[in-house]
């Protein structure tokens, strides 16, 4: 259980520094089993931010979404650091970005918290349908404590947590200047048993699949936009001079851009699952990310979003790489 | 308006009947999601549903619409496509309907639209009641019902044993005509029964959102700071504009290969930065508050300026599925509240 305390209090620290602009965290949302990003801009905006396990999003995709518009004649850019409250697997997002230059360190002021698995917010909905008031959800060793109305109900947490919890490696942001709580070791490995089902299906039973999938895409593009990684100051799909993707909604293009967001992230995906999270029609967008992830393990014994010193995958060369797939 | 009952085990037939001569669209579940689609058989229908995931205006206004075909050179050929199909779009929720009503007015404003009109003109729609609505509807915010009539050609409401049918219009009545056999005469119970589970449905309906005076109160607070702490927190997709039922944007874009093309028209979404992105390189809505508040006057002053109407059937598809918690109910409420 993370002393919600002990967090206010550091919000409160890092927004009273002369050199932040804001520190962005989570507060409860408007209904139901929803946390949603909040915003402290001073010390007394900490006061409404929380952490429970409804607290699903990766909040590190806002320093990314920074807009700087035109600046008026004699105003000075504002280049103060954002404060970021980040779970295990969101710190990895930030590790990535730095790694690659999307982001200078020390333009960021980390609020680590160590994780303990948050809920499937489609899974606990399921559970819970209909009318859900005065919710309020808890963590206790191997359960969630799960209060709807006064009713208070403890459910094991690999019913309700997503399949990323499942096999998570990095409970403890590997990045953060300030840590709330201890840290949490990972006795889990990922170890791709879904994919490796997945694999075994015939070509065709593989590509009837994703059609089926990609049919539904309705191209609103939330798998991008909540990506921490998915930073292009254009991105492909929205440039219209050589245009590379139609706007026409089918399969063909559909098709298209969904493999080629997989592909832009391959190398660079940590893993957050907010693509699938987001997505409006259920594609399940892991299942790509995951595999991908996987044939690098394999080939290169890489990890993504580990260490910001490293050189990122796709910018590195080593004689001894494998090169049994090119032609 | 005929009021009549149909026994649920007749519904069936009932959709057999229409199939003879229509293209049916129903709501259809594949995994988790519902959509409608059109259905050769009345087993491929699902009735046990809140409602779909897209709204069934992209049966009416296509995502992804060709407007006509051409080929290259000097004797190029335009060829039009036809739209004058009878269909009927069985199932849709009252929510629904509205809003197909609301676009009326965009689709035969100015100009008129054959696309949409067209359409407009070939469909019925055969409504079902919603008896449970889920935890984001509030379309008794806009003083219409779960169970309203207004905007459908037949009503079909679940009132236990059986479905209460109001037939509305002359459409609702061509799909009725001749079908004696399974529409039976509503008696006085059955009414007051339908009106029982209206209400039972509206009372289930556990979120409001105050419109009071919301169309001149905008007015007054288009540069308030309000609108940018709603949408810091916006990330800037698609998904509440492409998913809301009387969204209506379009980008129109021809699209071609050596030998044939195509002018296609596509939805558009003011919550994109090339939305109004001119030719020059300047944007009017550069920021994401300018195009999360655009959205919000769209549907609360700027339509309802124009058309006298709300452009907000309280379906709650925005709200259930914005990846940030961006709730309509509580940005408008607030608005409402907010010191001018």
């Amino acid at each position: 259980m993370v002393d919600e305390k002990q967090l206010r209090d550091a919000v409160k620290k890092t927004v009273s520094r002369e050199d932040v602009k804001y520190v962005v965290g989570y507060e409860k949302g408007t209904y139901g089993f929803q946390a949603t990003p909040c915003f402290a801009y001073k010390p007394e905006d900490a006061e409404r931010f929380i952490f429970s396990p409804l607290c699903v999003h990766n909040l590190t995709v806002f320093p990314m979404l920074e807009e700087k518009p035109p600046l008026r004649k004699g105003e000075e850019p504002d280049t103060r650091k954002i404060g970021v409250v980040v779970k295990g697997c969101d710190s990895r997002a930030i590790v990535q970005i730095i790694q690659e230059k999307g982001l200078d360190r020390d333009k960021v002021v980390i609020i680590g918290i160590p994780c303990t698995g948050v809920v499937d917010p489609k899974k606990i909905e399921a559970k819970f349908p209909g009318h859900v008031k005065n919710v309020e959800v808890k963590d206790e060793d191997d359960k969630f404590v799960i209060t709807v109305d006064g009713k208070t109900q403890k459910i094991p947490k690999d019913e309700l947590i997503p399949d990323k919890c499942k096999t998570c490696e990095y409970p403890t942001p590997v990045l953060y200047d300030t840590l709330i709580g201890k840290e949490i070791k990972s006795t889990k490995k990922e170890d791709y048993k879904d994919i490796e089902i997945f694999e075994k299906k015939s070509l065709e039973d593989k590509w009837e699949y994703w059609e089926k999938q990609f049919e539904k895409c309705i191209r609103c593009y939330a798998c991008r936009n909540a990506c921490p990684l998915c930073y292009c100051k254009e991105c492909m799909v929205d440039q219209l001079n050589p245009q590379w993707v139609r706007r026409s909604v089918n399969l063909s293009e559909n098709t298209a851009w969904n493999l080629l967001r997989a592909f832009h992230l391959a190398g660079r995906c940590i893993g957050c699952g907010q693509c699938e999270r987001v997505c409006p029609m259920d594609i399940p967008l892991m299942k790509l990310n995951k595999k991908i992830e996987k044939e690098i393990k394999e080939m290169y014994e890489y990890k993504p979003g580990i260490n910001a010193e490293e050189k990122p995958l796709l910018a590195m060369f080593k004689p001894d790489d494998p090169e049994d797939f090119i032609l | 308006m005929d009021k009549m009952v149909l026994s649920k085990g007749d519904l069936s037939k009932f959709i057999t009947e229409i199939l003879k001569k229509n293209k049916v669209f129903a709501p259809v579940k594949s995994d988790d999601t519902i959509l409608f689609k059109q259905i050769t058989k009345p087993s491929e229908l699902n009735i046990d549903f809140y409602n779909s995931d897209v709204p069934p205006k992209a049966l009416m206004f296509h995502q992804t619409e060709t407007l006509f075909k051409f080929s290259p050179g000097t004797k190029a050929k335009i060829e039009s496509v036809d739209t004058d199909e009878k269909k009927v779009i069985f199932g849709i929720r009252p929510c629904d309907a509205k809003s197909i009503a609301i676009l009326d007015h965009a689709f035969k404003g100015d100009y008129e639209d054959p696309y949409f009109l067209n359409r407009r003109k070939n469909t019925a729609l055969v409504g079902l009641s919603c008896t449970e609505p889920a935890l984001n509807c509030f379309c008794t915010s806009f003083d219409d019902t779960p169970a309203s009539s207004k905007y459908v050609d037949i009503l079909l409401t679940d009132i236990g044993d059986k479905y209460y049918v109001e037939v509305i219009s002359d459409k609702g009545k061509q799909l009725t005509k001749g079908l004696s056999t399974l529409f039976k005469p509503a008696k006085e119970n059955d009414t007051k029964k339908k009106k029982e589970v209206e209400k039972k449905a509206i009372n289930m309906i556990s979120r409001q959102q105050k419109t009071n005076g919301i169309v001149e109160k905008l007015d007054k607070i288009f540069e308030n700071p309000f609108w940018k702490e709603v949408a810091f927190k916006c990330v800037g997709c698609g998904a509440c504009t492409y998913l809301c039922p009387t969204c209506h944007c379009f980008d129109i874009q021809d699209e071609s290969t050596l030998t044939k093309g195509a002018r296609v028209r596509v939805w558009d979404t003011c919550m994109n930065p090339e939305y109004t992105l001119q030719a020059s390189g300047y944007n009017p809505r550069p920021a994401r508050t300018n195009r999360v508040r655009n959205r919000i006057y769209h549907k609360y002053n700027y339509y309802p300026k124009n058309f006298d109407v709300i452009a907000c059937v309280g379906c709650g598809r925005c709200i259930d599925l914005c990846p940030v918690n961006i709730d309509i109910i509580d940005v408008v409420t607030r608005a409402g509240e907010v010191k001018a």
